[in-house]
């Protein structure tokens, strides 16, 4: 299965039509995802249907520039016409209104819509154990996570069942998967992409991007669903710029700043000679290589944990059996609300919805969500700092490989520090981008992330383009594929 | 630094719970306070911030308000077509008020 560029190119010259390609993807969905079960659900006569129109488009002249591109996207996207669930049992059966801003986007530049992936449920989870349907196995080794909370687009991209996916990222959830699964990953600056049809988690958060196989790919789905939308008022007017003519600018010149409360002796030692490499790699090019520090970022994880379930518990209050999804107790109206949550969140939710209660309640709030916040801006204002010396910022997007499916499901403060390099980015509502950086020994996948000021995407995507030209990470079939 | 043990205890996640409209069995709040404990206890760290710090920081900056401009919804068909009961199009929910409730 080729790349987004090579795809759209593809079909926009009539070499190949739509809908052989999204045979194609679905072919290789049939042959592959009873290991990787990277869907939740495939949607193939929908999709078949999607691409002879984009066919049709293609023969009437349109110029499309994602045409025949097949799309795996997370489960909390809505398309028009298909089910949309978070993995939740309490949204089970769901049929969302209509199109998100970022599906409509997508369909209007011709991509097409393979099926729903797995994810952990609400997006609460950096493994995707915490689907209510399944677990995803990463393609790389089947023993072992795909990272999450969009694990399923991860696996998806990294098993060549699609060019690329779709997923959404609030503490990390598409950068520490495709870090994991060895494909790129990027979340937009927040405001620049629209959130409109994103079933809500952590609402000062939550962005939509794009998995794919490179950096070039990334850009160019970035360029199709960036921008104002009138649907989400939180989208900036910021104009979006030349994403895809930034690649080709190269790293010479650039302030690359390593982030310096990333490095030091907690470091896996794989992981911390991944990132010398890129340290080389950026010299190499020609790139002003420097340290920068952001001191609060080794309290990210703790900032995080209380804004984003503070959030998640006022999000997911609407979630009560009255509107949408089954309902388990008709009583009373004060049962119905307690049954049907407590039947239909998972374990992890609840820990989530418990804890940003908490953190909000009468007695509580100013010493925890208060603070966290107050301490978030101090973050923030690191970040400003940081960036008076650098154009970007460059860290690892793992502390360590994709680890084992159960490993850590028992503990759940040690999964949460799995986003620890994340995070940061996340409650900044900075731009960051992972790119495969290597393999370790094992074989198993690295990312390192490029981080940029607000709305610097174009720094950004220079940078990781250096970065995948010297790192050559391999393109090669992950073993559960082949 | 507070110990977290001393602020999440069995009562206060009973108390969370009801608040969540959650139901946690008695057989398993041990164990939801023992995970909430430690989480806590995590974040307590960021007691350790200095307030000298707080005192130099700026606020952060409100999202721009949008123009109220009223346009076209979906119409109220399709916000009831996902809901779990309906009757001559209406969402139906159990009795709230009168005999019964």
């Amino acid at each position: 299965m080729p790349g987004v560029i090579e795809t759209a190119a593809e079909v926009s010259s009539r070499r190949r039509s739509a809908v052989d390609v999204t045979r194609e993807s679905l072919d290789a969905i049939s042959r592959g995802d009873g290991r990787v079960r990277a869907f939740l659900e495939v949607t193939g006569e929908e999709a078949l249907t999607e691409a002879r129109d984009v066919d049709r488009r293609i023969a009437a002249g349109e110029d499309l520039p994602l045409a025949g591109v097949p799309l795996a996207m997370k489960d909390n996207i809505w398309i028009s016409g298909r089910r949309a669930t978070c993995a939740s049992r309490i949204l089970e059966g769901f049929r969302p209104p209509g199109d998100s801003t970022v599906s409509a986007r997508l369909r209007r530049a011709g991509a097409v819509f393979i099926g729903r992936s797995n994810m952990d449920e609400f997006a609460m989870g950096s493994s995707t154990e915490n689907s209510s349907s399944h677990v995803t196995r990463n393609p790389w080794d089947p023993s072992r996570i795909p990272g999450g909370s969009s694990g399923g687009s991860a696996a998806a991209v990294a098993a060549r069942f699609v060019p690329a996916g779709f997923g959404s990222d609030t503490g990390g959830s598409i950068r520490q998967p495709a870090a994991c699964c060895g494909v790129v990953g990027l979340k937009p600056t927040y405001g620049r992409v629209s959130r409109y049809g994103l079933i809500a988690f952590a609402s000062s958060l939550d962005q939509i991007g794009p998995l794919t196989r490179n950096v070039a790919d990334a850009a160019r789905l970035y360029r199709v669903v960036a921008g104002l939308d009138p649907l989400d008022s939180t989208t900036s007017d910021a104009a979006v710029g030349a994403p895809e003519e930034a690649l080709g600018r190269g790293a010479a010149g650039l302030r690359v700043g390593f982030l310096a409360e990333a490095e030091g002796s907690g470091l896996d030692p794989e992981v911390a000679e991944n990132l010398e490499n890129a340290r080389r790699i950026f010299r190499d090019a020609g790139a002003s290589v420097v340290s920068v520090s952001v001191p609060r970022a080794t309290a990210a994880i703790a900032i995080y944990y209380v804004i984003a379930s503070a959030e998640a518990s006022s999000n997911l209050a609407r979630f009560d059996g009255v509107r949408y999804g089954p309902r388990a107790s008709e009583k009373d109206l004060a049962s119905l609300y307690l049954e049907t949550r407590t039947a239909g969140f998972g374990p992890e939710v609840k820990r989530r919805i418990l804890l940003g209660t908490f953190a909000l309640a009468s007695g509580y709030y100013e010493a925890y969500y208060g603070l966290a916040s107050r301490a978030r801006q101090l973050l923030c204002e690191d970040f400003d700092r940081a960036f008076a010396s650098a154009d970007v910022i460059v860290c690892p997007s793992i502390p360590s490989p994709a680890f084992r499916i159960g490993e850590k499901t028992d503990d759940p403060l040690t999964m949460y520090l799995s986003d620890i390099f994340t995070v940061p980015a996340s409650l900044a509502g900075l731009p960051a981008i992972s790119v495969p950086s290597g393999l370790t020994r094992g074989g198993l996948p690295l990312g390192i992330q490029v981080l940029a000021p607000r709305f610097a995407e174009e720094a950004m995507f220079a940078a990781a383009r250096a970065l995948e030209a010297g790192a050559g990470f391999p393109d090669a079939l992950p073993a559960a594929t082949t | 630094m507070p110990s977290s043990s001393s602020v999440v205890t069995p009562e206060v996640v009973r108390q969370v719970a009801a608040l969540a409209r959650l139901r946690l069995p008695e057989s398993e709040l041990s164990r939801w306070t023992e995970q909430l404990s430690r989480i806590v206890g995590y974040i307590e760290q960021l007691r350790q911030i200095p307030e000298e710090a707080f005192a130099a920081s700026r606020s952060a900056p409100a999202t721009p308000a949008r123009d109220d401009v009223p346009r076209d919804g979906r119409g109220a068909e399709t916000l009831e077509a996902n809901a779990p009961r309906r009757m001559h199009d209406y969402g139906v929910v159990p009795r709230v008020v009168g005999s019964g409730s």
